[in-house]
């Protein structure tokens, strides 16, 4: 059994001053990769449309960026063909020489300008800061020339995903994701707002899962069972469900209220639940110094189970257009309950965490093995303390069952979603990088 | 009770129906006014923008001190007349230091004469008063650390028995930090008075600190001993939250725990104004943030201890202001400075919001009107800043709520990031009666901070708590303001921070009163200058 204790704050390159200077070593792709990535988790987290499934999004192309970036240098075979109208990367000049670290610092820095345009001023300040040192230090002691072909090769490998990114129906995301105009089911048992911001009387992102998808052929390809029937009745499936939710809120023990928090991902607050699936990887990945082909297909793969993840969980969320547990326990049961964690705006059926995290193992796990024993620090900055697993489908189910203690899935969404992530996990599996 | 003449119940009844949903109507005054001050300045210059709103003069009408980011700050003195057009002219006041983000002023040593606290980019200051507008560096004489942070939020308060004030100042993010600013707030400050001295002893962090945006001493259980409430901006803090402290004399400051009732909220805190809203004796708080803001109302147990709990209500008295309801975008809004202040004197306060985006952040509202929303008498508020002539479109930050033409009627002065600020002057034919009042009491803490000042209307009393602190980056001190409605007198009296409570006095409508601890109210008439 393999145990990693990682430590993602020890970077190899970023052995940052006070000043925030670089030190004056050449990095490598690797290493270019590993803090491009750092820096998205952190405009994941203060970029306001940057929800989960955008941000989903942008961890697959960008991770996609990584890999054409780096497949094209050879040994790695293109994703052009395997993933849903991506049409293969530019071509090298033949028997021209290209600096690999220059490539991925153009290509990272390109789709990363692009993808987070939109951020707010601190973090344009930051990504120019990165690209200006990280382009300085990689350019060094390079000739001119070569530099100059492999910035142009890496941005246009970034123009190539940019452009292919553009109507795959989730480019566009106005007012944070929330509609203006959202006709609410009023069927019983549907969705209502649970919230008392105005933004969120609509749910968010309801076409998502109409989105192109990336491995898989559509937003419908991994379908679920429809949820309990909804009644009212005590007794009733859908009426124990809810009492689940309801008296495991009330006699929450430690353990119970830290993993609801550890798992809780809050977007504007946290990196979100793709982003903390991302530092697992990254985290790994340092601690084992791969190399900058293993990252580039791990973070590709990953990025892309994530991305369908939402796509399809969306999808059937607004299928099934499901009453939150928050809405159905004041009605029913306790008009005064309050859960832990705030309720997210969108339909419950199923729980996207659950989705991602079960798409998230199987991934992982396809990549690093069965039994893979690690600690998860992604919250350390945040104040909560690091958690041990025995392996990455022991995580996974720790994060589908949170969202039970934290009150806001019944128990199917949480079981099944991770039944539609373990589907959704396959296609990215299924991706031949090995030439 | 001590009244001078008994007031009629029915005088006092039907109050705030009479003008219940005036609209206001505010005359720009920019170009005339004298007032040529830009809010200047790059990334550090994207939170701030305050001005403080005080007189130093003694002829009763408020001058002001506007920040001008990179540029020197601008003093203006206040040269209108009586109910006539604004009208101010720049001065040298030796307060026109360079790096300022905020201002408030407050008469820390006690002598009468208003004095002033930088909020800096680099080293804050504290300015002495010298009489007539003229000020002078005193961070070396009074003892007073002014650190080299991003300083972004201030508050003050005397705590008991001490001599010279507590000041808290609030911190941003480390400038410094360019690639990952995230998680690096600076801590806040809080400067207390050395013991038996009438200095400051060296400031004491409020650890943990996250990136505060607006700070203010508030007794908000009535406790008798105000705590300090911190609005914290979630773009740049990590495991951080809104905050209260427990700001004890002679104890360390410490945090108030989901244990004794504090509720974790966490917004882009960037505004906090304060007002009894409900006239149950507590003050309610509004909050400024992005997109939705929050208006939270105290919860009051049935039986037991008053924990620090707080429904939202914004969404139910309809001050959310989360989108621009005029020249046509959709995105969210971006709020700042908020203040409550009856604008149409129908004895119901207020809210007025500055809006505007940070910076080119293209999924905000780049073209984001100003509210003014104006409360009803069901508690509920509407929008008017688009037909009261508030709703600017550049790009607002602090901003102050001032008689500045002693009418009774509020005018409103907002600074601009990247453009002049703009004042208005509130020319309301129909608004209500109103009464001002300034409180004093002999000893350090001279214009009584921490004061209630409470006015009787039929069957409420409408009260507010005097202050220091708050906004963004802006404060005020001097005339107190009430609407009365249709009223033609009110009762009043003041409750001293010591809590020792006056006696109720009756005062006429439409005039301005002088309300010294222990003393009748004295009326005075701003005809005299």
């Amino acid at each position: 059994m393999n145990r990693i204790r990682p430590f993602l704050a020890a970077l190899i390159l970023i052995a940052a001053s006070a000043t925030g200077i670089f030190a004056q070593e050449r990095p490598s792709p690797d290493q270019i990769l590993h803090n491009w990535y750092r820096m998205v988790l952190e405009l994941v987290r203060h970029t306001p449309t940057y929800s989960p499934p955008v941000a989903s999004r942008a961890f697959a192309y960008l991770g996609v960026t990584a890999y054409e970036a780096t497949a094209s240098g050879g040994g790695l075979a293109s994703l052009s063909g395997q993933l849903n109208a991506l049409t293969p990367a530019p071509e090298r000049e033949a028997g021209a020489a290209y600096d690999e670290a220059v490539v991925m610092q153009a290509a990272m820095a390109f789709g990363v300008r692009n993808f987070f345009g939109n951020t707010g001023p601190t973090g344009q300040r930051a990504m120019k800061a990165m690209e200006a040192q990280l382009s300085k230090l990689t350019a060094a002691d390079l000739p001119e020339d070569v530099v100059a072909r492999s910035v142009a090769y890496g941005e246009a490998v970034g123009a190539h995903v940019l452009d292919w990114s553009m109507k795959d129906g989730g480019a566009v995301v106005e007012n944070m994701g929330f509609p203006f105009d959202h006709a609410l089911n009023d069927r019983p048992g549907a969705w209502a707002p649970t919230s008392l911001v105005v933004q969120q009387q609509a749910p968010l992102l309801p076409k998502w899962g109409e989105n192109r998808a990336f491995a898989m052929p559509t937003g419908a390809s991994c379908p679920l069972p429809p949820p309990p029937s909804f009644s009212e009745e005590a007794g009733s499936d859908f009426h124990a469900e809810a009492l689940e939710v309801y008296e495991t809120s009330k006699a929450l023990t430690p353990e119970q209220t830290a993993i609801a928090r550890f798992w809780s991902d809050d977007p504007m607050l946290s990196p979100t639940p793709p982003g903390h699936w991302i530092f697992i990887a990254m985290d790994i990945l340092q601690a084992k110094k791969a190399d900058v082909a293993e990252r580039a297909d791990l973070l590709a793969r990953l990025g892309v189970a994530l991305a369908d993840s939402f796509i399809g969980c969306w999808h059937a969320k607004f299928e099934y257009d499901l009453i939150r547990p928050v809405t159905y326990i004041r009605r029913v049961i306790d008009p005064n309950w309050q859960p832990i964690l705030i309720t997210p705006p969108f339909p419950e059926y199923p729980s996207g965490h659950s989705t991602q995290s079960g798409a998230a193992a199987a991934v992982l796990t396809a990549h690093f093995g069965d039994d893979f024993a690690f600690e998860d620090a992604t919250h350390v900055d945040e104040g909560l303390a690091i958690r041990a697993f025995p392996d990455f489908w022991a995580a996974a189910e720790e994060a589908a069952i949170s969202r039970l203690y934290g009150g806001i899935h019944f128990r199917a969404a949480i079981e099944r979603g991770l039944d539609q992530g373990r589907c959704i996990g396959a296609f990215a599996t299924a991706l031949k990088t090995v030439e | 009770m001590r009244l001078v003449i008994a007031l009629s119940i029915a005088l006092l009844t039907g109050v705030a129906s009479a003008n219940a949903q005036a609209i206001p109507s505010f005359i720009e005054e920019t170009e005339t006014a004298g007032i040529d001050s830009i809010f200047r300045g790059e990334w550090e210059y994207m939170v701030g923008g305050g001005v403080a709103v005080f007189d130093c003069s003694g002829d009763g009408f408020p001058d002001m001190l506007l920040a001008g980011g990179s540029a020197p700050a601008k003093f203006y003195r206040n040269v209108s007349d009586v109910g006539g057009e604004l009208r101010f002219e720049e001065a040298q006041s030796g307060a026109e230091l360079d790096k300022v983000a905020g201002a408030y002023p407050l008469d820390i040593d006690g002598d009468g004469i208003t004095d002033l606290v930088l909020l800096r980019v680099g080293e804050n200051v504290v300015l002495r008063g010298r009489g007539g507008c003229r000020f002078e560096r005193a961070n070396e004489d009074w003892g007073f650390e002014g650190g080299d942070g991003w300083s972004t939020a201030f508050a003050a308060m005397w705590e008991t028995g001490a001599d010279f004030p507590t000041l808290a100042i609030g911190n941003y993010v480390d400038r410094n930090e360019q690639m990952f600013p995230w998680g690096s707030c600076t801590d806040n400050w809080l400067h207390r008075p050395m013991a038996g001295e009438r200095r400051f002893a060296a400031p004491l962090p409020l650890t943990p600190s996250y990136c505060t945006l607006s700070m203010l001493f508030t007794d908000w259980n009535r406790s008798g001993t105000p705590s300090l409430r911190v609005s914290n901006d979630r773009e740049y803090y990590k495991g951080g939250q809104e905050q209260l402290w427990h700001v004890a004399p002679g104890e360390a400051p410490k945090l108030y725990t989901a244990e004794e009732g504090w509720q974790r909220l966490r917004i882009w805190g960037m505004g906090i104004a304060s007002y009894d809203l409900g006239f149950d004796g507590y003050p309610d708080y509004f909050l400024t943030s992005m997109a939705d803001n929050k208006l939270q109302r105290l919860v009051r147990p049935e039986t037991g201890e008053l924990l620090p709990r707080y429904d939202d209500v914004a969404f139910a008295k309809g001050v959310t202001a989360h989108r621009p309801y005029v020249g046509g975008e959709i995105q969210p809004s971006t709020a700042w400075h908020a203040q409550f202040e009856d604008v149409n004197n129908d004895g119901l306060v207020d809210l007025f919001v500055a809006k505007g985006n940070v910076w080119e952040m293209p999924d905000f509202a780049q073209k984001d009107p100003n509210n003014l929303l104006i409360q009803k008498p069901d508690g509920t508020f509407f929008e008017a800043g688009d037909t009261a002539g508030v709703a600017s479109m550049l790009t607002g930050r602090g901003a102050a709520l001032a008689d500045f033409n002693l009418d009774g009627r509020v005018d409103l002065v907002v600074v601009n990031r990247h453009d002049k600020a703009q004042i208005w002057r509130n020319a309301s034919e129909d608004a209500g009666r109103w009464v001002q009042v300034k409180i004093e009491q002999d000893g350090p803490n001279r214009d009584a901070v921490g004061a209630w000042i409470e006015v009787r209307r039929g069957d409420v009393e409408m009260r507010r708590e005097a202050t220091s602190g708050g906004g963004h980056v802006s404060g005020q001190t001097g005339w107190w303001h009430f609407g009365l409605g249709d009223l033609d007198a009110a009762e009043i009296r003041v409750i001293w921070p010591d809590g020792v409570e006056g006696e109720w006095a009756r005062v006429a409508a439409d005039g301005f009163y002088v309300l010294a601890r222990d003393a009748e109210p004295v009326a005075w008439d701003p005809s005299d200058r």
